[in-house]
């Protein structure tokens, strides 16, 4: 079983990252490519300026009119999106593997406030599986697939979670959390959670199209 | 006028009924294959990544439904949302591998015809800043391709084809109503001309068909500004004077770029300086942003100036005078293509007030603007969609109505015509004018000469 | 001798419904005792400043007897610079007297980094024994 373990937690990290990573670089690569071969009209509407002009105004809270209108889902939306990053990256068991590891360390959370957070990012996602249901627009567009996104994501934080109180089956729990956070991380480049790498794109065009073309504002 | 569909369980859209002949006759014609062929076509060959990022990146999160005029006049019905218009035609395209009925088609092609604008409103509430109007576009395009056009837009393509202009109308009319119109406008302005096909003039200016068709006054108007103005200018006797395109809004590129062509050809042949065109959103679209792009112009080869900025250059320079300003009170609709289009909206308020003395905003305004509902090829399907494009735009109404306004000035053909209706339908009671229609009203009618 | 196991020899059924019973009462405190009264033999963090998981679980003796270690030196090892100093043990020292809690120049392994790698690795290569965190660090 060690063995395992000692997979899981080793060449399958780096085999997960480097997915995750290359797939991403992969895909823009790929975008690239693709653009200049076939749609290389583009570039005629875009420029840096008003692309970056239309990312930072998107990321300027409750800055857009659109994120006024609903300002509870962008609210948890916003902070959803935060400690997706935040908490994995700060916790203090991460830190300590990587410092094992790679003899660095950073800046760690308090486990007691980690938790919380971590609560926090499965209430969101809680939140955006009601939504899904109840909201009709939403329910409109939403398809198993859309389900699963979101279980993808909740997998690793709330086997974390119960891994890290020890409630029940601990082995199998941490074993779950990591091979769960391996499967978020590998599907990123292949699945829609690559807009977050593609959406900057798809904003920076519309960015361009409004600011340069249009003379208008996007937000 | 067809009040008869008023509410919304009336709505065609709910049981998609057989609305267009063309349609059908379309539809008649068409096997799986071609079907098939046609949609995998488009979908592989006339598309790239950036279609491919529309759609591997879109959350189906919904928040773009909010922005849809469409959505919110049919008390939110998710059908009607944008992304909710995508999913029904081309996700399921995609999805199927083209493999798509006829009766699929007959509802895709009434959701991307009639019930989107291409307004782009949606494309500033999507976070990612997916643009739905484009992947609509892409429908109608398919449809195009299947011959499925709705019948009267179709017929507008036709005659841009055969005229080079939207309206079968004749080179010889053309001239004639011209004419016409140098001649009762120079019973107001001795020596008033209308001068075609001058060489060299600083100003080609360039209408769209429905004016010498039905709207002849409007003609009156511009020769009599360009004439108080002291304007150098001219239009064209020969085809390229149409500045509209509608084959844009069916997907018919080949024929939108011969008509974006023919027009800059004929400025180029005039050797004009700048082209100034009439109060038209998509004309201006057609002519700076897509037209141009068609036939190999990032940017237009020619400076291309909508009226509205025309105007304000004309009233900012003292070249107009405004005599009285004008009494009742106004509100001002954006038209997509000049506001979220070109961002004249400020310009256009500026010149709201030059001219009139209560100006009353209405809300959203500028780039946030409602769409007329008219706008995008919508109206120029006809009459077998008018009613469901009153039902469709009842926000609009509302806005304008909380507006108290007396007239409304819709500085677009399209929002002009499609506001009229609206506000007929709806019993509004407001006036629907253009800016050059109250600028005719309150100018000194006297002309222009420097240093006065 | 046990007094019910001899009274179940005389009356039988009744006395094995009773004799069920008493084992599961006997069981339940054992279980109860086990979990709340014995103490875990920890390892002695005081040195930590805030610890946030709480103290590893260590049984010493019944770790190197399981594990067959008779030599000290195999944990408690001695350092020259960068040289394991063969033959020498240092149970008479604590670890922390060596590695410090950040890394420094004289030692480049922090205690914490120290402790960890001493079990995990040692349990990894011995594929036995805990290596997940709260496999050691069990909740109190």
């Amino acid at each position: 079983m060690n063995a395992f373990i000692d997979f899981i937690m080793g060449p399958m990290v780096w085999i997960a990252f480097l997915i995750f990573i290359l797939g991403l670089i992969l895909k823009i690569v790929l975008i690239i490519k693709d653009v200049n071969a076939r749609e290389s009209y583009i570039y005629s509407y875009m420029t840096l300026k008003h692309s970056l002009r239309s990312i930072f105004a998107w990321l300027i809270p409750f800055f857009p009119q659109s994120t006024r209108q609903s300002p509870v889902f962008y609210s948890i939306s916003y902070i959803f999106h935060l400690l997706l990053f935040i908490v994995p990256i700060f916790l203090t068991s991460h830190i300590v593997l990587v410092n094992e590891a790679f003899q660095v360390s950073w800046i760690a959370l308090d486990d007691g406030l980690a938790d919380i957070l971590t609560v926090m990012v499965v209430l969101a996602l809680v939140f955006f599986t009601i939504r899904r249901v109840m909201v009709p627009e939403v329910k409109y567009l939403t398809s198993t697939k859309d389900y699963i996104l979101i279980l993808i994501v909740a997998l690793p934080f709330i086997t974390g979670f119960l891994a890290y109180h020890q409630f029940f089956l601990y082995r199998p729990m941490v074993i779950a959390h990591v091979i769960s956070g391996e499967i978020m991380l590998i599907l990123i480049p292949f699945s829609r959670f690559s807009h977050m790498i593609v959406a900057p794109l798809t904003r920076a065009y519309m960015g361009s199209e409004f600011g340069n073309v249009r003379h208008a504002k996007d937000w | 006028m067809p009040n008869e569909i008023k509410t919304k369980d009336d709505s065609p859209v709910v049981k998609e009924r057989k609305t267009d002949e063309a349609v059908e006759a379309g539809l008649a014609r068409l096997t799986p294959e071609r079907i098939k062929n046609t949609i995998n076509q488009v979908l592989q060959k006339e598309t790239g990544p950036r279609f491919k990022a529309y759609v591997e990146t879109c959350m189906h999160c919904g928040l773009c439904a909010e922005a849809c005029l469409y959505f919110l006049s049919n008390d939110r019905d998710p059908a009607f949302s944008p992304a909710g218009k995508v999913k029904q035609t081309i996700w399921e395209m995609l999805e199927k591998k083209g493999e798509v009925s006829i009766d699929f088609l007959r509802r895709a092609v009434h959701i991307a015809q009639t019930q989107c604008n291409v307004c782009k409103r949606c494309s500033m509430y999507c976070p990612f800043g997916i643009d739905i109007a484009y992947l609509m576009l892409l429908v109608r395009r398919i449809c195009h391709k299947l011959e499925i056009t709705p019948l009267y837009i179709q017929d507008t393509v036709n005659s841009h084809s055969a005229t080079m202009n939207q309206m079968w109308v004749k080179e010889d009319e053309w001239i004639d109503t011209l004419q016409w119109q140098e001649e009762d406008a120079r019973e107001e302005f001795e020596n008033l001309r209308i001068p075609l096909d001058k060489e060299g003039a600083d100003v080609m200016y360039s209408v769209i068909a429905p004016e010498p068709k039905f709207q002849a006054g409007l003609l009156y108007q511009a020769a009599t500004i360009m004439h108080a103005a002291g304007i150098n200018w001219t239009m064209p006797s020969s085809p390229g004077w149409d500045n509209s395109n509608m084959a844009m809004f069916t997907g018919d590129n080949e024929i939108s770029g011969r008509i974006a062509r023919t027009f800059y050809e004929t400025a180029a042949r005039l050797k004009v300086k700048r082209i100034v065109m009439g109060e038209c959103g998509h004309a201006f679209r057609s002519t700076y942003d897509v037209g141009n792009r068609w036939i190999g112009w990032a940017m237009p080869p020619f400076e291309v100036v909508h009226a509205l900025e025309f105007y304000h250059e004309l009233l900012t320079s003292g070249r107009i005078k405004i005599a009285q300003k004008f009494k009742k009170t106004v509100t001002l609709h954006d038209p997509c293509n000049v506001s979220r289009g070109r961002g004249l909206h400020d310009m256009a308020r500026e010149v709201t007030n030059m001219l009139c003395e209560s100006f009353i905003e209405m809300t959203p305004n500028r780039e946030h603007n409602f769409c007329c509902g008219a706008g995008g090829g919508v109206i120029n399907c006809g009459p077998p969609y008018k009613g469901e494009r009153m039902v469709n735009n009842r926000v609009k109404a509302e806005q304008l109505k909380a507006t108290g306004a007396e007239v409304l000035i819709a500085p677009c053909h399209n929002c002009h015509s499609g506001l009229e209706d609206i506000v007929h339908h709806y019993d509004l009671n407001m006036e629907v004018k253009f800016l050059g229609d109250i600028i005719y009203e309150t100018m000194e009618k006297k002309i222009y000469k420097p240093g006065e | 001798m046990k007094p019910w196991k001899r009274k179940s020899i005389n009356r039988e059924s009744k006395m094995k419904q009773k004799v069920i019973f008493m084992g599961f009462i006997l069981f339940i405190f054992t279980a109860v005792y086990a979990f709340s009264n014995t103490e875990l033999e920890r390892l002695d963090n005081s040195v930590f400043e805030k610890p946030q998981r709480p103290s590893a679980v260590f049984e010493h003796d019944d770790h190197n007897e399981m594990a067959e270690i008779d030599d000290c030196a195999v944990c408690h090892h001695v350092y020259e610079g960068k040289e394991l100093v063969e033959d020498e043990s240092s149970e008479d020292s604590l670890c922390s007297d060596c590695h410090s809690l950040k890394p420094d120049q004289e030692n480049s392994i922090s205690l914490s980094v120290a402790y960890h790698k001493q079990c995990r690795d040692c349990h990894f290569e011995e594929n036995k024994g805990p290596v997940l965190c709260g496999e050691c660090h069990i909740k109190e």
